[in-house]
């Protein structure tokens, strides 16, 4: 045991001190009365004034004394050394993402893991510091870098499960942020190893070793990961996805409903690491449809799946061109899409369709609107500068989601126009010469192509479609999108034309109101369920959907990872310094001492 | 003290108005204005009885004996002095209280003496302590006043109270009325006395004289008790619920004493310093059926 603060010992002197308020005796006037017999002999010790007399057994000494000596050990602030040794800076990095709420440890991961960071907390001793992150889709500091037991543990109750996954890498950066240069640190990760696989950037390292303590033990579920309606044959079905992630057999029984009651029931055995795909039927006037298991396992969050069964809406889409058969197969290819193509000649405006194509034609007014400008002519308001000829195509940022699946391996441009100087947007496809493609976000999302599609060979590449698919759906996303989305996923809603207000229905009940002025991007859908997006226009509400599921297998993969990849560490220095934690009695002391002064006042009032 | 007369001029007027009242005949040494038991002189026929030799002729009625042919004396009641015992409680509790406790039973004591020494009655003044101190002789007619009166101021105010040195003095006494003025908070108990008094065929009165300051105490805080008679000293602290204890205890001795007294046939009454010497005859004493 060892004691942070010995000076105050000096304290201890209150106990003899004690004691002799008790030798001294009250000055107590005489009073002669004339029968003393019919007195009680009640007194009472209110003060000492006067000396000595002979010390007298007396309760009330004996508990003041208690409570001076529990004081007085209390200011001491005895410590009794801990089995762990901390850093003198030590951060913790909790797993809250879905996978922690599996329940394979009572009451859950998370709470496993929440008790194993307070112990932690509680043997930090009063030199050393400690920073509590919590590692979800984006991971946030819950308590920041303190010796205080109340703010970490404060800061360590308000985690609470999420439905996302774990960023380890962003976490991770966070961390290593936090960590002065020349500050010995070291980062405790509480998880069942279900994160995010790393960033390639930490092949480098990180400014502190990561000690992972793996919370969990069972990886025994079965999931739903996948629900898609689609058109078949003849009518609409459903096709999901259900998987035994376990070792061991198991029959659960899978419910089918639609907003509109219950559709099937059936049973389904799998075997360990067994999957099974179904194909179910959709009702033509069902809103949304639902699939539930009753799997009785360690994790509930991919027992259910929600899928959207409307049809999407339509939208009204305006290809202007002198002709352009590429271009217009390729945007036929969005089944939601009802394209009008029409001559320059015939152009009378655009205001109404949700989205506009101009193949080498400029309006004179360019619509408020999501549009697609390709090759404007010289002197047109997005008109570039002089042609110049076009070597090797590359992508800006090959991790664009707009070039998702996009190839420019084999992509040749003849020439193009000079759009070094547009301001339009960023640059999504380029050369070396110039800019060829740009997009920008603001007012709404518009794309300017610099070149004619006819002097590259980019239309006879499997990419066009793909690049036109990536980019129609970034600027005009399908009402009802076609899959689900994950939790903590941005979700882009284009507003109706027209459209005087906009709202997103959480499945809580909750409402959240979005600008109409322009797409709008939500990100709260950390729930999963259905949301409705609720537009009025013209006074009509109209409404669409989307679902959020889990729909992932890394997570419904609930094993806990025994050993989990981590950076390794950077040079560290002064591994030495890392000492013993303290686990601070005094509170308990000065608990025991404000009991034994309600004992003491008892005692008072009873007249011991 | 004996400076200031013990009761005023004014004061005494009005005694000559009132007298003992006495629930049986007395049988005195002298004639007074009491009944006697014995049958004597006065002009209250009493009753007939036959003649027997040696009866004195002169009470024979004639008339009678012109009826009946018998010799039947007339019997009429002996009017005879009131043997009257006044014991005065001087130990040290008395000297308290403000009004002091002594000084208003002197002063009770002596309005009692002064009815009945205006009625011929023969009073005994005696005042006690830890033992009795005799007034001297009895005292009779309105010429002792005085002498009573200076006799009971002069004697001197301390000591504890030990009843039982009573009983003797009591013991002695012929058949009469006695008084007995005390504030009965000696620590020695009061029944021996009070049984002396019955077994003695006193018509005995108990006047507790209590001061205001000892029903209700005024004061709270710590304090050091010192027992006015004995010097016992005790540490005390005065608390609501320390003087409600008190008053429970004092109201308990007070009631036994009264119980005590009534069960023996004696009147009793409690009277408090402060009350006027007037209140105490005209309204206690009355009411009591004391003087009437």
């Amino acid at each position: 045991m060892t004691f942070l603060a010995p000076a105050a010992a000096v304290l201890a002197v209150t106990l003899p001190a004690i004691a002799a308020l008790y030798f001294l005796r009250i000055r107590r006037p005489t009073r002669v009365v004339p029968a003393l017999h019919l007195w009680p002999s009640q007194i009472r010790d209110r003060q000492a004034n006067v000396p000595w007399q002979r010390l007298r057994a007396s309760w009330l000494l004996l508990l003041q004394l208690l409570v001076a000596a529990f004081l007085v050990a209390a200011a001491v602030q005895p410590a009794l050394s801990a089995t762990e040794s901390f850093a003198p800076h030590s951060i913790v990095l909790l797993d809250a993402s879905a996978s922690m709420q599996a329940h394979d440890v009572q009451p859950s991961r998370l709470d496993e893991a929440k008790r194993q960071v307070g112990a932690l907390i509680d043997q930090l001793s009063p030199q050393d510091t400690m920073t509590l992150i919590a590692v979800e889709s984006t991971p946030r500091i819950v308590a920041p870098t303190t010796s205080d037991h109340d703010a970490l543990h404060r800061g360590l109750s308000s985690i609470v499960a999420t439905n996302g996954p774990a960023d380890l890498s962003a976490a991770l950066t966070l961390a290593a942020g936090i960590v002065r240069s020349a500050e010995y640190a070291r980062a405790y990760l509480y998880s069942d190893g279900i994160v995010e696989p790393l960033l390639a950037s930490f092949a480098d390292g990180v400014p502190f070793p990561i000690e992972y303590h793996r919370i969990g033990v069972s990886g025994e579920n079965i999931g739903l990961t996948s629900l898609v309606v689609r058109p078949s044959a003849q009518s609409r079905a459903a096709y999901l996805h259900i998987q035994n992630f376990g070792q061991q057999s198991h029959s659960t029984s899978l419910e089918w409903r639609s907003d509109q009651g219950l559709i099937d029931v059936r049973s389904i055995t799998l075997a360990g690491g067994q999957a099974q795909d179904l194909v179910l039927p959709v009702p033509a006037a069902a809103t949304t449809v639902t699939a539930r298991i009753a799997a009785g396992d360690i994790f509930s969050l991919d027992d259910s799946v929600t899928a959207i069964a409307r049809v999407p809406r339509a939208f009204h889409v305006l290809l202007v061109t002198p002709g352009n058969l590429f271009l217009e197969q390729a945007l036929r290819l969005r089944g939601d899409f009802q394209l009008d193509v029409i001559a320059p000649a015939a152009y009378r405006g655009a205001s109404a369709y949700a989205m506009a194509v101009f193949d080498r034609f400029s309006p004179p007014v360019l619509p408020d609107a999501p549009f697609v400008m390709i090759d404007p002519p010289a002197g047109s308001p997005l008109g570039g500068g002089s042609a110049v000829g076009i070597g090797r195509v590359r992508a800006s940022d090959a991790g664009d989601p707009l070039l998702a699946n996009v190839s420019l391996q084999d992509v040749h441009v003849a020439r193009s126009q000079d759009l070094n100087a547009t301001t339009f947007g960023r640059p999504l496809i380029t050369s070396l010469q110039t800019p060829l493609l740009l997009v920008r976000d603001e007012p709404f999302r518009q794309v300017l192509v610099g070149f004619d599609i006819h002097e590259s060979d980019f239309p006879l590449r499997i990419g066009f479609p793909i690049l036109v698919q990536n980019l129609s759906e970034w600027m005009l996303p399908s009402s009802v999108p076609s899959s689900s989305f994950h939790p903590d996923e941005q979700v882009t809603i284009v507003p109706e034309s027209g459209a005087t207000s906009l709202t997103v229905v959480r499945p809580d009940g909750s409402r959240r109101s979005l600008a109409t002025g322009s797409i709008a991007t939500f990100g709260d859908t950390d729930l999963m369920g259905v949301y409705t997006v609720e537009q009025v226009v013209s006074g009509q509400v109209d409404r669409s959907w989307f679902a959020v599921n889990l729909f992932s297998d890394t997570t419904s993969q609930v094993k806990p990872v025994d050993r989990l990849t981590l950076p390794p560490t950077q040079n560290v220095v002064g591994m030495q310094s890392s000492r013993p934690g303290q686990i601070v009695i005094w509170p308990w002391i000065a608990l025991l001492a404000l009991a034994i002064v309600i004992a003491e006042w008892l005692a008072f009032h009873r007249g011991l | 003290m004996a400076d200031s007369p013990l009761l005023e001029p004014e004061l005494l007027r009005r005694l000559e108005a009132l007298a003992l009242l006495v629930r049986r005949a007395v049988k005195g040494q002298m004639g007074g204005e009491r009944r006697s038991m014995r049958r004597g002189r006065s002009p209250e026929f009493a009753d007939f009885r036959n003649y027997t030799p040696g009866d004195d002729y002169r009470l024979i009625d004639w008339n009678a004996y012109a009826r009946l042919d018998r010799f039947m004396l007339r019997l009429f009641v002996a009017e005879e002095e009131l043997p009257l015992n006044i014991f005065v409680d001087l130990s040290g509790s008395m000297d308290w209280g403000s009004p002091n406790k002594a000084v208003s039973a002197r002063r009770l004591a002596g309005a009692i003496a002064y009815v009945a020494l205006a009625a011929l009655d023969r009073v005994r003044l005696t005042v006690f302590a830890d033992g009795p101190a005799s007034g001297g002789a009895p005292h009779r007619g309105r010429r002792a006043v005085h002498e009573l009166f200076a006799r009971l101021q002069s004697f001197p105010v301390g000591g504890p109270t030990d009843y039982a040195k009573l009983v003797w003095p009591i013991a002695r006494q012929q058949p009469g009325m006695t008084v007995l003025i005390t504030d009965g908070l000696g620590e020695s108990p009061i029944e021996p006395a009070i049984n002396a008094l019955q077994q003695a065929r006193q018509e005995g009165a108990i006047l507790q004289i209590l001061a205001p300051q000892e029903i209700n105490i005024d004061w709270t805080g710590d304090a050091r008790l010192k027992d006015a008679e004995t010097g016992v000293e005790r540490e005390f602290t005065s608390t609501p619920a320390t003087q409600n204890a008190y008053r429970t205890a004092l109201a308990r001795h007070t009631e036994e004493i009264e119980r005590l007294a009534r069960r023996r046939g004696m009147r009793f009454a409690r009277l408090t310093s402060d009350q006027p010497i007037d209140d105490m005859v005209q309204r206690t004493l009355r009411r009591m059926g004391l003087l009437g």
